[in-house]
């Protein structure tokens, strides 16, 4: 039954894929332009050549990283929506750090610059997670408003107090040595060595949440947090475990994002990709091997879609459509099935009277 | 009192009602007659509130038809149902808490000026229905701030606003002091006499239905047992009417008790409900190893919150707990758990699975960091834990596609099995079990009563709380009534007769009953 459902869904994933992009082109043919070649674009755009195929990989191991952010909270009961506040204080702390420690042996400053980008990523989830469990004030709110606090106060702390005092830099902290900084694995591209770190984190983090005792319990606490108390788990625990994780990978990457591209904080580094993220784990329903593969897809979409608006004029939003239908549709997918099902349970109900009535 | 021959104004012809697994109406026929007080009567799970949601057209029945005022119903919606005049008081009340009494009364059709709410109308309406029924509230309080009874009266008058000439009550006394209950049945008295209404009361407690009622219906497991003039019958006659004849299953086999440890006791315990109100009040037990002891009461008596207390899902006000000579009195349900305690809970759903994991997740709490089951307690087997969980999905007879399938789409006896499955495999001597058998056929109740029989012959104490008498009778050593959050008597199953037993369930008192 479980496994019918997994296919039911696989299913229903893909027939809302291939629609969404059926409507693309329909939208990109009322629109005057060719689909096949705008889909022809968007696919050469994500794989035409090395550097294509390079900033395709990062950007999917970017929503890798923030989708499995979103799941493992989710797994433990808490919708994470706070992770571009997470990434900033994790940057703005990790490039801090780097440029404080400028002129040591990388083989020290970048793991501690990580453990600094953990710490203030897991530390600002640990807020809202506190006052969710503790006070029951609902995670999506706090996570949103918080957001706004970390983006503002980095923001002000690269402007104000730790701008660089570098020449022709506008803002942003004093830049971090050559040593530290991760280097391209692709030349011209945004693939950078920390696409390794990420694969790490994501094995580890997959392993967590599918294979290890722990994640079993998270998964227990978030889909039922009354049965997961009454069966003698921690469940508060559980689910600020999940949060910390969450905001700690969400540091990490802010980190990966300056160290890698930036090569200092800078206010400006995300836009926003934390949410593409947190969409592509919720399609997948915070499942992390699916969130992982979905990671892939969208990060084709992304990529691709820039070359595309930049080689036939289709706007790039339209991929925007396509994702926000493909969403569409996922949504109203569990809706479709539900009442498909109950419609079956009232069939077999009207047979069990009309066959057995006065049994019971 | 109105005569036999008057029309009928509510009739019910042959209706049946079936819920996934349950049958909750069986062929019911029911006519209720202009200006009567007809109490609807029967233990939980009889059918009684299925039987008025479809009258009010929240359920559309299996079978059968309803006429109102001589008028088939097609539609079942309680838009219709008021169209037609029937108005019904819910149980948990469908207020909005932030408005005021006057726009609670008019929702849904509100008085208006040009395009605009008409606040002052709504408030004049409110005034002339309290002077007309004499039910008083004031218009302008908010609902949030007012008392439940106050809160039950805006119920009741917006009913009457929406033009109900019959009225449905489910439970009202439930949430009501003694005194408010006097000025409901005031109230009800008035509007029946003066206002020609009529009002079904559906209920517990038996001298309600003396005090108020002209008829009265008892049902059964879904039938409507007997209609009688209330004059005709008394308390004794209705208990044992809604207890009904025993069902014949096989004796079990009871071993002889020897243990006289005492495995688990409760020493002046209080506790609060969910509203912050007392629910159990300075209540003493204890139960012996190899002892069954059956709590029977109706619910909402305290079970629940005893229940709970005990098992450390409930902050204890005062008094102690104690497990197996360990004071737990305000230990988190893990730690006590550890101790050697179980726990069936009464509500599977919300608390006993997670129905979005599969039968093996379900089966395995608890486990899941033995060495059987784990390496290094933290890397999961997930093979010993599915061969585990066939082994017990075996065993304990569990239908359904197999190990992998979601708890949530099975049926609830089989859910039933699942959490008495597990809550059975822990080897803990004190085993806490809240209605083992709701809403379960009667192959999988045998089935999990002679688990629990087993459990006791060796040597768990039991504590087992049911709303069911004929399975406290049947596996209980000895039992105690629960009125009010307290212990009214202890008896032997053997001792007293169940019309007796459920006379002391719906507060009546041991002077009385002699």
């Amino acid at each position: 039954m479980k496994r019918r459902e997994r296919m039911e869904y696989l299913l229903s994933l893909l027939v809302s894929v291939l629609l969404a992009f059926l409507l693309g082109g329909i939208i990109m043919a009322a629109t005057g332009h060719s689909p096949l070649d705008g889909y022809g674009a968007l696919f050469t755009g994500a794989f035409g050549n090395q550097r294509a195929i390079g900033n395709t990989l990062y950007k999917s191991f970017q929503l890798c990283m923030t989708g499995l952010a979103t799941a493992v909270a989710s797994q433990g009961g808490i919708f994470n929506v706070g992770g571009e506040g997470q990434m900033y204080l994790g940057a703005l702390a990790s490039c801090w750090l780097g440029a404080v420690l400028s002129g040591h042996s990388p083989f020290l400053v970048i793991p501690l610059c990580l453990l600094a980008a953990i710490i203030a990523g897991a530390l600002y989830a640990l807020i809202p997670a506190l006052l969710k469990i503790k006070l029951h004030i609902s995670e999506v709110i706090t996570t949103i408003l918080m957001n706004s606090i970390a983006i503002y106060f980095c923001t002000y702390m690269a402007n104000g107090p730790l701008k660089t005092s570098e020449k022709g830099v506008s803002q942003g902290t004093a830049s971090l040595d050559k040593v530290f900084q991760f280097s391209k694995l692709i030349k011209g591209s945004n693939l950078t060595e920390s696409v390794f770190l990420i694969a790490i984190i994501s094995v580890l983090v997959w392993y967590l949440m599918s294979r290890t005792t722990t994640g079993y319990r998270m998964k227990l606490t978030g889909q039922n947090q009354r049965f997961a108390v009454f069966a003698g788990l921690n469940a508060s625990t559980l689910g600020i475990l999940g949060m910390l994780i969450s905001g700690a990978m969400c540091g990490m990457l802010g980190m990966f994002e300056c160290f890698g591209l930036q090569t200092r904080f800078k206010p400006d580094f995300s836009n926003e990709f934390y949410f593409d993220g947190m969409l592509v784990a919720m399609i997948m329903r915070y499942r992390p091997l699916g969130t992982i593969l979905m990671s892939f897809f969208f990060g084709i979409l992304k990529i691709g879609a820039i070359t595309m608006q930049s080689k036939t004029g289709i706007s790039s939003e339209l991929i925007l459509i396509v994702q926000s239908i493909i969403i569409f549709f996922m949504a109203a997918e569990e809706g479709i099935l539900q009442n498909l099902r109950r419609r079956r349970a009232a069939r077999m109900a009207q047979t069990v009277i009309t066959k057995g009535g006065g049994e019971g | 009192m109105p005569t036999d021959t008057s029309a009928p104004i509510v009739s019910m012809r042959h209706i049946s009602m079936q819920f996934p697994g349950v049958l909750a109406n069986d062929d019911v026929s029911l006519d209720i007659r202009k200006g009567e007080v007809f109490a609807l009567v029967g233990e939980n799970g009889a059918g009684k509130s299925t039987l008025m949601n479809i009258l009010y057209g929240m359920n559309t029945p299996s079978q059968g038809e309803v006429y109102i005022k001589g008028e088939k119903i097609t539609d079942f919606s309680p838009s219709q149902a008021i169209a037609h005049g029937v108005g019904m008081v819910h149980q948990h009340f469908m207020l909005v808490p932030s408005f005021t009494v006057a726009q609670n009364i008019v929702l849904s059709s509100e008085p208006r000026k040009g395009i605009f709410y008409d606040f002052k109308e709504a408030c004049r309406i409110t005034e002339h229905l309290v002077e007309e029924y004499g039910l008083k509230v004031h218009p302008t309080d908010r609902v949030c701030d007012i008392s439940v009874g106050l809160q039950q009266r805006v119920e009741i008058l917006k009913t009457f606003y929406r033009g109900a000439d019959v009225l449905i009550l489910d439970e009202p006394t439930a949430v009501l002091t003694p005194q408010e209950t006097d000025e409901l049945f005031q109230v009800i008295r008035s509007i029946v006499r003066e206002k020609q209404m009529t009002v079904i009361i559906i209920t517990h407690k038996l001298y309600e239905v003396m005090a108020i009622s002209d008829r009265v219906g008892v049902m059964r497991q879904g039938h409507l047992v007997d209609v009688c003039r209330t004059q005709d019958v008394n308390e004794r006659i209705l208990a044992s009417m809604m207890v009904g004849k025993e069902v014949l299953l096989d004796a079990l086999d009871r071993s002889e008790c020897t243990d006289q440890e005492v495995a688990l006791s409760v020493d002046h315990l209080e506790v609060l409900d969910n509203r912050s109100l007392p629910a159990v009040r300075g209540l003493s037990l204890s139960v012996r190893k190899g002892e069954i002891l059956g709590i029977a009461g109706i619910e909402g008596n305290g079970q629940s919150e005893l229940i709970e207390a005990i098992t450390g899902m409930r902050a204890v006000q005062g008094g102690h707990v104690y497990v197996l000579g360990q004071e737990t009195t305000g230990w988190k349900p893990g730690k006590i758990r550890k101790l050697g305690l179980a726990h069936v809970p009464e509500d599977r759903l919300s608390t006993g699975v997670s129905g979005q994991a599969d039968i093996t997740e379900n089966l395995i709490v608890g486990k899941e960091s033995l060495p059987r089951f784990s390496i290094a307690r933290i890397h999961m087997k997930k093979q010993p834990m599915r061969a585990y969980a066939q082994e017990k999905f075996n065993a304990f007879d569990i239908r359904g596609a197999g190990v992998d399938t979601r708890v949530g789409s099975l049926s609830g006896g089989n859910m039933q099995k699942v959490v008495v499955a597990r809550e059975f495999s822990f080897d803990s001597t004190v085993l806490i079990i809240s209605q083992p058998t709701r809403g379960v056929d009667i192959g999988a109740m045998d089935f999990i009563h002679k688990q629990i029989m087993d459990k006791r012959n060796h040597g768990c104490a039991i504590l087992l709380v049911s709303a069911d008498l004929d399975e406290l009778y049947r596996l209980s050593d000895r039992l105690v009534t629960i009125y009010e959050g307290q212990i009214t008597g202890t008896f032997t199953p053997g001792s007293i007769p169940k019309t007796e037993i459920s006379y002391y369930m719906t507060g009546g008192r041991k002077e009385e009953a002699q």
